[in-house]
């Protein structure tokens, strides 16, 4: 009963637009909204975004963008409530944990159905093919990665040699990272690893890559099965366990392990790689802030996750679709890639413009703790959004076990998680 | 009736002037203590905002090297006094209609029986339990029907009445000693003219603290301004203190900077009310 | 219909009754009404007309969208949010918070109002505005302030009990003490709000009779006991009723910012908790349920404390 009405909300938003084509060009003066998450703070994200909607707005005289200031945990309530409330809504800035939701429920348009294959085929030219994955569900684009990084291990330098660890090779697999850890846990007082991997804000998309990289994964591959009680997440937990049971690693809020990283009081910090210029600042005249990739499980192969946003196009109206489509290429676009890591810093989606001069070729000389995020890029296994319209108590239910079963008194990690993952099951589409 | 009785300076006791004495003394010291506990953090907070931005994490009690660094940079950020200015219309609207209806009903809860009187006022306490996140979107729907999203109206419109102000001012109104009332009537007053001019004025000290608070309730609101924001310029100060949050770094030195400047307007404000708090005190109960 | 006031103490004047003409008669029936009107229009529209389309989504699976049907779910809704784990732990937390505030926002401040009220003006005056400041710092900053202040590692007071000799205090990450420090965090922001309610309902006390009693020769503790308590008992059981069912709601911010409900579900109660299931995406189900939930547990609460308050409150009639 459940799956048929998704189907049927789907059908409703399919038949709404797949017949339509839209215009070759903006020809008549229109404004379209932006709800954008990067605007709801103050600081390089709300500048970078206000100038390339300026740069767009100087090319495309036609074309007004009004940009709608919205908390990324606020996007998906904002949109259903504007939506019902019959307010425009165009180009949206989706964080990728809401992506389906917005396909399924929110009239996300699938840009397959109202760009030219062609015309398609020619923009996604030169963007890194993971990347594209991102934003595709059932084979269709509705989402096109935007804003996006990836989990990276942060470290404090002074601390490795503090403690005679070698700043050189930083951990590569969580066995080296365990060693490391009790060397810090027995000689200093500062806290060996911080995680991003719990609480409510991360949701699961960090735990994602985590049981990924040893061969895992939460959810099955068409989205119908949770499967975070397999053995391969039941091992994947065991060792987070192991690292908390050590005292390596502690149970603390976001906020907190930033700062304590900020601070100079946290050895290593596993966190999205958005986090990046908030610890450069606390790190200047301070501590030598550098960064590795995500550790591995022995030999297998990493497998991070992304955190960030896609873009999705909402507007019904053809040549409403029309401007935002040109808004999302700019902002896709070379130009737009080199404002947003530049200035912002997430990733760029096109990896050419690192090299190239004319754009981020001299920037890229100077901040090198890019580079370990752009290598992970060709491994990434892309954010697997969780169905349904209980997506986000799915994950919720979800991570409250996994934290369970790493912080918690009970040492049966497989019970906890079986328990939930039963749980969870029932409330899948 | 006595009048000025406060003003006979502190109580004497006479049967143990010593003990009373030592009474004091230990109030004194909780009482120094309870408001260190509550200005410290206030003061870390305004420390904290003159610190440049990689000592924001320093345990000194003083600022090295205070610069109003963050405060420049909070007001270039965001439209700080177009927001400030919105707040306060916002929440000086909202005081005074609150006020108004719940002297209203107050005074139709304390001074008659009437069918349904326990029921309604029961509905009323019980509005509290309603949370915000579930009303919030018929509110909006309703507020999109009327025209009024991205304005300041909407911000106003459901805080027409408040089941606290209603409460605390029937309760008030209740204690009113009864003579004083009854004498008015004799004389002829009608009920609105002994609500304004016998009541009203009389509970001068109870309105002046229920406005401080009603104030400072609608001055730090954030979820239901936040959905109805579609510019930082029609929008409230608590969504510009939140500009400086974000779950990709926190910017502390302009958000201190910035609640500075938010909480100082309300710390004015209640100096001058708590002015009317003193006075009603001062004049201790009734003529 | 006359207007006795809503208490029962005996009126001393009897007034005698008029006969009315209808119309007259009528108006003054309604005028009770007419003065309640704004207020009551108010709650119906914004609140519990929205109450009761909840109370009918809460048995349904839908999205609010126009185009998407309705599904009738039965009890499905209810029977998911009362399946999770965390929901008795929330309920348990909820009752030790409650406990823990009662004493910071009502006891406390019924302290200071009591003890400042024989202050010299300038000292009263003073300690009041000190005691006032926590409530206009806005509780996300005053959220992060504390976090600062008790930071296991660089946070002043734990490097005060360091000075001591003392171990750091987890103040926010041990899950036997994080629900206490964001009660007291809570309790701290309300003490200045108790205190001014209570020292205007202090002050609105009649001075005629203490200073009847104090010429009787009743002791200071005695006229608090006799006089100031009993009067200010229903001002006092607002403060309780307040307590107990907003208390859930003003932790709200402080748990938002500073645990997140966490560890390991230490400190979420039970209106952190269904606002994390029920709010955090609008699958309008969960949301309805939610609040129908909280809004019938936290009803029979209030119920028991109203009949309590009939109970014991006394008015100077």
């Amino acid at each position: 009963m459940k799956t048929s009405l998704i189907a049927l909300a789907f059908a409703t938003s399919a038949t709404m637009t797949s017949a339509q084509t839209i215009p070759e060009s903006v020809t008549e003066p229109v404004t379209i909204t932006f709800y954008n998450y990067n605007l709801a703070s103050a600081g390089n994200g709300a500048d970078a975004t206000n100038k390339m909607i300026a740069e767009f707005e100087a090319a495309n005289p036609n074309v007004t963008v009004k940009g709608v200031p919205v908390p990324p945990q606020d996007i998906a309530t904002r949109l259903q409530a504007d939506l019902v409330a019959g307010q425009p809504i165009d180009l949206v800035q989706m964080p990728f944990a809401a992506l389906g939701f917005a396909a399924e429920n929110l009239g996300a348009v699938a840009l397959e159905d109202i760009v030219s294959e062609a015309e398609l085929a020619g923009h996604f030219e030169g963007m890194v093919p993971n990347g594209l994955e991102l934003g595709k569900l059932d084979g269709k684009t509705y989402g096109l990665a935007y804003t996006f990084s990836t989990p990276v291990l942060f470290y404090n330098a002074d601390i490795f040699r503090e403690v005679g660890l070698d700043p050189e090779n930083p951990p590569a697999t969580w066995e080296a990272l365990k060693a490391a850890g009790d060397q810090i846990k027995a000689t200093t007082d500062y806290l060996p690893l911080a995680t991003g991997i719990y609480g409510p804000t991360a949701l699961d998309w960090l735990m994602q890559g985590v049981i990924a990289s040893n061969g895992g994964a939460v959810i099955n591959a068409d989205r119908t099965k949770m499967t975070f009680a397999e053995p391969e997440a039941i091992e994947a937990v065991e060792m987070l366990r192991s690292l908390a049971q050590a005292g390596i690693t502690r149970n603390l809020g976001i906020t907190a392990q930033m700062e304590g990283m900020a601070a100079g009081n946290t050895a290593m910090y596993l966190q999205t790689s958005a986090i990046q210029g908030y610890l450069v600042k606390g790190a200047e005249d301070n501590f030598e802030l550098r960064a590795a990739a995500m550790p591995a499980f022995g030999d297998k192969p990493v497998k991070p996750s992304n955190s960030g946003s896609a873009l999705s196009l909402h507007s019904t109206d053809p040549a409403k679709q029309r401007a935002a489509w040109e808004l999302m290429k700019f902002l896709t676009s070379k130009r737009g890639y080199t404002i947003i890591t530049s200035e912002i810093g997430y990733l760029p989606l096109r990896p050419e413009i690192v090299e190239d001069p004319e754009y981020l070729g001299e920037w890229v000389k100077d901040h090198p703790l890019l580079q370990p995020n752009l290598a992970q890029l060709k491994n990434l296994a892309p954010y697997v959004p969780l169905p349904g319209p209980n997506y986000l108590q799915i994950g919720i239910s979800m991570m409250d076990a996994m934290e369970m079963a790493t912080f918690g008194e009970d040492d049966d990690v497989k019970a906890t998680l079986t328990e939930a993952q039963e749980r969870t099951q029932r409330l899948m589409p | 009736m006595m009048t000025d009785a406060a003003k006979l300076s502190p109580m004497r006791t006479r049967r143990a002037p010593a003990l009373a004495s030592w009474d004091t003394a230990v109030g004194h010291a909780l009482m120094i203590f309870v408001s260190l506990l509550c200005v410290f953090p206030i003061y870390w907070m305004i420390v904290t905002s003159l610190r440049p931005s990689n000592a924001i994490f320093s345990t000194n009690l003083w600022p090295d090297a205070a610069s109003l660094d963050n405060y420049a940079y909070a007001l270039q950020a965001v439209p700080m006094t177009r927001m400030l200015t919105n707040t306060f219309l916002v929440s000086l609207a909202v005081t005074l209609v609150q006020l108004l209806t719940g002297i209203l009903a107050g005074y139709a809860f304390a001074r008659w029986r009437f069918r349904g009187s326990a029921i309604l006022f029961g509905a009323i306490a019980l509005t509290w339990l309603v949370p915000l996140q579930v009303v919030m979107i018929p509110n909006y729907l309703l507020v999109a029907r009327l025209g009024m999203i991205d304005t300041l109206g909407a911000l106003i419109l459901p805080h027409i009445a408040s089941a606290f102000a209603i409460m605390l001012l029937a309760q008030s109104m209740r204690s009113f000693p009864t003579e004083v009332v009854e004498a008015a009537r004799m004389d002829g007053a009608t009920h609105w003219e002994i609500l304004w001019q016998v009541i009203v004025p009389n509970l001068r000290g109870t309105i002046a603290s229920l406005a401080i608070l009603i104030f400072i309730t609608t001055w730090n609101e954030y979820f239901w301004p936040l959905l109805l924001t579609r510019s930082t310029e029609n929008s409230v100060v608590q969504i510009g203190l939140q500009m400086f949050i974000s779950s990709e770094g926190t910017q502390w030195g302009p958000l201190m900077a910035a609640s500075t400047m938010a909480s100082l307007p309300i710390l004015l404000i209640y100096l001058l009310l708590q002015r009317q708090v003193i006075a009603s005190f001062m004049k201790s109960g009734l003529r | 219909m006359t207007d006795l006031s809503a208490d029962t103490a005996p009126r001393r004047s009897a007034r005698t009754p008029r006969p009315l003409a209808p119309a007259k008669r009528f108006l003054r029936i309604l005028r009770p009404y007419l003065y309640l009107a704004p207020a009551i229009a108010c709650f119906v529209v914004w609140i519990y007309e929205p109450l009761a389309q909840a109370f009918v989504l809460s048995f349904q699976q839908w999205n609010l969208l126009p185009t998407s049907p309705k599904t009738w779910v039965g009890l499905d809704n209810y029977r998911n949010i009362f399946d999770l784990p965390k929901f008795w732990q929330a309920l348990g937390n909820t009752w030790y918070y409650l406990m823990g505030l009662l004493p910071l926002a009502v006891g406390l401040p019924l302290v200071i109002a009591l003890f400042t009220q024989d202050l010299p003006a300038r000292s009263r005056n003073l300690y009041r505005a000190l005691i006032f400041v926590p409530m206009i710092v806005p509780p996300v900053v005053a959220a992060a302030v504390w976090r600062w202040l008790l930071d296991p590692n660089h946070g002043i007071l734990n490097l005060g009990l360091q000075g001591l000799g003392i171990e750091p205090v987890e103040f926010l990450s041990d899950p036997s003490i994080a629900l206490w420090t964001i009660t007291f965090i809570t309790g701290w922001k309300l003490v200045g709000f108790a205190t001014l309610i209570l020292a205007a309902a202090n002050a609105a006390i009649d001075e005629s009779l203490i200073e009847a009693a104090r010429l009787d020769g009743a002791t200071k503790w005695e006229i608090i006991r006799d006089i100031r308590l009993p009067l200010l008992s229903p001002t006092l059981m607002l403060l309780v009723l307040m307590v107990v069912l907003l208390g859930a709601q003003w932790s709200f911010s402080y748990i938002h910012v500073l645990t997140e409900g966490g560890p390991l579900g230490s400190t979420t109660n039970i209106y952190y908790l269904l606002w994390q299931f029920g709010f955090g995406s609008l699958s309008v189900g969960w949301s309805s349920a939610s609040a129908v939930i909280l809004f019938v547990g936290f009803g029979l609460l209030a119920a028991a404390l109203f009949a309590l308050k009939a109970k014991v409150t006394f008015y100077d009639d």
